[in-house]
């Protein structure tokens, strides 16, 4: 299956590119987009592990809400709209580009010593269990404590959200 | 695969909490003049309420397991849980002028408070990865919101957005570090985390664990994740503040010990010498900072980094099977007996701003004339923290050099030097406050507020002096309760 | 073999070059029609329209003005294509083809017709039939939105940015309950493939449409789909991204050429593949009554009349949106929020829940007669706590510091 392989590697260099151009890009929404482009090739690499349910719930939550409601505050805020060089920009890149390097380095040593030279491989029971059915009998039955809690915590958040943000 | 197997009475304080916060909602809502009062009654009670399932839990003893061991109640949950909720009782009785007397939204401020509890009820329950990192994010995210409660005072903004990024950037390293054990182990449930234990990759899983403790690291304010705290504990509003040194802190060292306790034990290599630098460092860089502050609230932070480190000693050297269970045992005492004696603290410190408008150490002059009963208890509480005996602090102290002795290994003793001799420095700083209370004039701050102490934080104090007094004199009670809550493991 | 493509019996014995032949014609087709059909429907609008406000509409292009809008988009595609000074050009290129792609692709999940055989292999008159079909709806309405969001954006000039603003506010607010209306037709489906969906709802005589079709089994659903779809099109009453006596023109209004006719093709294309939706979701799709004097197998009652039965329903509903569009006046926008998010997300909730109960109910064997006055005097309880909630008019605002 060496199809499966190529496009992981294809998805993923693009996802790394792109999440460059997020921390790189001048420009909030055009951060935003490469966003963008960093979310689909997370859902398309669940594709490529037959996890559909998980991969277009990506796409619908991550791009069809998340940036979507990123690019309204953009909009709706004094945030530049415009291209204005440097004001993204910190003078603590050259030490924040040190520590990411050595995170990247550490992270890699050890994720190629541990799973280097995994492949992915299609098997008849990842369709199963990447379904929508086996998603939620998973979340009703085994995680359904985490799952009312998550609800009462997003009630928290909307309750905290209008406190804050209501003009008084 | 039928319906999944639901022990409602173990599940009760959960869910009496969750049907309180909505009740207090939608009363907030609803009912436009006497919600203001109502609600806090309600959040109060509530607390209290979901106190009867955990002592008749309790009284049953029976252990339960639910969802293949996700979820557990047993003495250890109970304690914990039992714990949150007076503590959750506590700072709605902190809260109950502050809060009256601001202007600020009511209704709202007792809903987050209240899910916040939620988070560490069930917090003390869980026992996977998922429930652990959802608890845990229900017990921060409302905080997040209840420190920038000011919205006018830009102080408050701060601690807000501070708290806010910290807290989302601890969750996101803890959370990669959660994914890759699960990626290691194969399984969310510490129990089976703990019996494969890496397997055949020790150092991707010593990095795992690495990352996940970061990320607690982060929520329990220890050095060097600790920055935010003094910012945020100094801007938020000051009931908030006491509850996050204690409750949210609290809640940060019950999951740490949770999945060290019951996930990462078989490895200690891995997560030891973490723990061991997190402890060290937290104590000398708390108790020395702690000795430069003016203000009363950041001298409270930097002591409370401190206290953590102290808190964090006994599991440092809880790493082989015979001093595990003293250790586990002394974080459990330390973190209940650190409560009271914070919470009281604070407790005096909102009293004293009310009075003052102030949280300047200079502003505590001459209390001892002015108001000699709440100084008295101040000292108490702060002879407390500083384990002067015969106030609980000691006893928490003791347990936590009994940890160190039971291990008796070389950094085990190390560490031990290390917090005694601090503990010596934190004489200090607490000091200062109490020589300002009965050995200073009273400075003229201007602008005074009420001198009367209201019957809410007067209960508060009475309740946390009650328990820091008789813990001191009759410690027996909380080491039987760490006695019960190791049995099971 | 790759069991994620969907249960179309195509796939089934492997991908070899007719397989692959027969996806890529259909997809031709799908967007030939799509496209011819929108020419149609403007047309089919502005004539009807006519009609109702006693005018003749286009008459000069072709009989009866059919080709008016092919006229209309022959010269759109010479004109010149200006950008503003301020835009931001990979942006304000983008945007348009954002807006018209993922219409296109929402219609690929509809079910035109049933079973039919070519070249040997069966396949369904259906582009495609993933797995998780109708969230494959909701995705391609949430891509949607950026060509909206991002065309105002890039503009740089503040009525396209005003009216993007409000289009993502509308958008966002109505797909909550165009999602959560969804869920009340899913309740009784039990799978989200809208094949499957389509299949439940198949024709056993004229009883059917009452007793297959989802419409009335999810009554509150469908009314509640109904509206947030217009919405969800800008499409009038609710079309205030494009008010033209606040806005100008909306989110397009700096754009010119072929690349405001793709904004215009993607806003009426919209239209019709939501419709389609509705007709998949809640009318059967295409089922209907087959030709007795057939035979069962016979190519007309194979390719022809289900094909025929969809686009009945589906003009009957391309008819009633003009007819709305021509007698309703457009809301005010706090009126629109409101309508989102005070009433539909709420019912559409209460509706999913009430579902919920009945269609356990059923499966468990519980009395019918108790488990639906429970559910809905539940319903009428958590309405009433809403209602109460709601601020009073003339209730002073509580000021809080």
């Amino acid at each position: 299956m060496w199809e499966q392989q190529v496009a992981f590697w294809v998805i993923a260099v693009a996802m790394a590119g792109a999440a460059i151009g997020v921390v790189r890009a001048n420009n909030v929404v055009h951060a935003a987009l490469f966003l963008i482009v960093v979310f689909a090739g997370s859902a398309a690499q669940y594709i490529l592990l037959l996890a559909e349910f998980v991969a277009w719930v990506q796409v619908l939550i991550y791009i069809g809400a998340i940036i979507v409601l990123f690019l309204f505050g953009v909009m709706l805020t004094r945030a530049p709209m415009r291209e204005e060089r440097g004001k993204l920009d910190n003078s603590q890149r050259l030490a924040s580009a040190v520590v990411a390097l050595f995170l990247f380095g550490v992270l890699a040593v050890f994720l190629i010593d541990a799973f280097g030279g995994t492949e992915l491989r299609f098997r008849d029971s990842m369709v199963e269990v990447g379904s929508a059915a086996s998603v939620g009998d998973s979340i009703f039955r085994q995680f359904v404590i985490p799952f009312e809690v998550v609800s009462m915590l997003l009630l928290a958040a909307l309750v905290g959200a209008v406190a804050l943000a209501r003009r008084d | 695969m039928g319906t999944p197997y639901f022990d409602y009475h173990a599940l009760a304080p959960v869910i009496v909490l969750a049907a309180v916060a909505l009740l207090a909602l939608v009363v907030d809502f609803v009912w436009k003049d006497g919600g203001r009062r109502a609600v806090p009654q309600i959040a109060g009670i509530g607390m209290l309420l979901a106190l009867i399932p955990v002592f008749t839990l309790a009284a049953d003893g029976e252990t339960r397991v639910m969802f293949g061991g996700a979820f557990v109640v047993d003495n250890y949950a109970l304690a914990f849980a039992g714990f949150f909720l007076i503590v959750g009782y506590v700072a709605v009785l902190l809260s109950y002028d502050y809060i009256d007397e601001g202007d600020y939204y009511r209704g709202e401020y007792y809903v987050l408070l209240l899910t916040s509890v939620l988070g560490m009820v069930v917090l003390a329950s869980a026992r996977d990865l998922i429930t652990i990192f959802v608890a845990i994010e229900t017990v921060t995210l409302p905080t997040f919101v209840l420190a920038g409660w000011r919205k006018h005072d830009i102080r408050s903004n701060e601690a807000a957005i501070k708290y806010f990024i910290i807290g989302v950037l601890s969750s996101a390293v803890m959370l990669y570090g959660m994914s890759l054990i699960f990626g290691l182990s194969n399984s969310t449930l510490l129990s089976e985390i703990g019996s494969v234990a890496g397997g055949d990759n020790p150092a991707l899983f010593a990095v795992a664990i690495f990352l996940t403790l970061a990320g607690f690291a982060f929520k329990v304010s220890a050095v060097p994740f600790h920055f935010w705290a003094p910012d945020t504990y100094q801007g938020a509003p000051l009931p908030v503040t006491a509850f996050l040194s204690v409750a949210s802190k609290a809640a940060g060292f019950v999951a740490m010990l949770s999945v060290v306790a019951l996930g990462f034990f078989a490895s200690p290599n891995s997560w030891q010498p973490v723990i061991w630098v997190l402890a060290a460092a937290s104590i000398v860089v708390g108790n020395l900072a702690a000795l430069r502050q003016t203000d009363v609230v950041r001298m409270l932070a930097y002591s409370s980094v401190a206290q953590g480190g102290f808190i964090l000693v006994p599991l440092a050297v809880s790493g082989d099977n015979d001093a595990a269970r003293a250790g586990f045992q002394g974080v459990l005492v330390y973190i209940l007996i650190y409560a009271a004696m914070n919470m009281g603290a604070f407790a005096c410190v909102i009293a004293n701003a009310r009075r003052t408008r102030s949280t300047e150490i200079q502003s505590f002059s001459g209390l001892g004339r002015s108001n000699p009963a709440m100084a008295v208890v101040f000292t108490v509480f702060l002879f407390s923290l500083a384990g002067i005996p015969p106030f609980a602090g000691w006893f928490a102290k003791f347990v936590m050099f009994r940890a160190v002795l039971d291990a008796g290994t070389t950094a085990a003793v190390v560490l031990g030097v290390l917090a005694a001799v601090f503990s010596v420095v934190a004489f200090f700083y607490y000091g200062t406050v109490i020589r300002r209370m009965w050995f200073h004039a009273a400075v003229d701050l201007g602008d005074t507020g009420s001198p009367r102490v209201p019957g809410a934080l007067v209960a508060a104090m009475a309740i946390t002096t009650t328990v820091v007094v008789v813990i001191g004199v009759y410690p027996q009670l909380f080491a039987k309760i760490g006695d019960l809550a190791f049995r099971a493991t | 073999m790759i069991p994620i493509l969907g249960a179309d019996p195509l796939f089934r014995d492997g991908i070899d070059g007719t397989v692959v032949l027969i996806v890529i014609v259909k997809t031709i087709i799908v967007f030939t029609v799509l496209l011819v059909a929108v020419m149609f429907y403007v047309w089919f609008m502005r004539k009807v329209i006519a009609d109702m406000q006693n005018r003749i509409g286009p008459q000069r292009a072709g009989p009866f003005g059919v080709l008016q809008t092919l006229a209309d988009g022959i010269k759109l595609f010479f004109k010149e294509q200006s950008s503003p000074e301020c835009a931001d050009p990979p942006v304000f290129r983008l945007a348009p083809y954002l807006a018209i792609i993922p219409a296109f692709m929402a219609f690929a999940i509809v079910p035109i017709g049933g079973l039919v055989p070519v070249a040997g292999r069966q396949t369904y008159l259906q582009l495609a039939d993933p797995g998780v079909g109708v969230l494959w709806l909701l995705m391609m309405s949430g891509i949607g939105l950026y060509g909206v969001m991002l065309a105002g954006w890039a503009s740089g000039s503040k009525y396209p940015l005003l009216g993007s603003v409000r289009a993502s506010a509308q958008l966002l607010s109505y797909e909550a309950a165009l999602g959560l209306a969804v869920v009340g037709v899913l309740v009784h489906s039990g799978s989200l493939s809208t094949r499957t969906i389509v299949d439940q709802q198949a024709w056993t005589g004229i009883g059917s449409i009452v007793s297959q079709w989802y419409w009335l089994p999810a009554i509150g659903a469908f009314v509640i789909f109904c509206i947030s779809a217009i919405a969800e099109t800008n499409h009038p009453p609710f079309d205030l991204v494009e008010a033209e006596q606040e806005l100008v023109g909306g989110f397009h209004t700096e754009y010119t050429g072929i690349r405001f006719a793709i904004f215009f093709l993607a806003e009426f294309m919209n239209v019709i593949t939501m419709s389609a939706i509705a007709v998949t979701l809640f009318l059967g799709g295409p089922a209907g009554p087959a030709l007795g004097f057939l035979a069962a197998d016979s190519w007309v009652n194979v390719w022809v009349m289900p094909v025929f039965w969809f686009t009945v329903k589906l003009l009957v509903l391309l008819y009633a949106t003009v007819w709305i569009r021509a007698t309703l006046p457009r809301l005010r926008y706090d009126q629109l929020m409101a309508l989102g998010w005070k009433y539909l997300i709420e019912l559409a909730f209460l509706w999913a829940m009430i579902s919920g109960v009945v269609v356990v109910g059923a499966r468990e064997g519980w009395n019918r007669w108790v488990t639906v006055p429970a559910a809905v005097a539940g319903a009428g309880i958590v309405l009433a706590v809403l209602w109460a909630c709601l601020p009073r008019r003339g209730e002073p605002v509580e000021e809080i510091r």
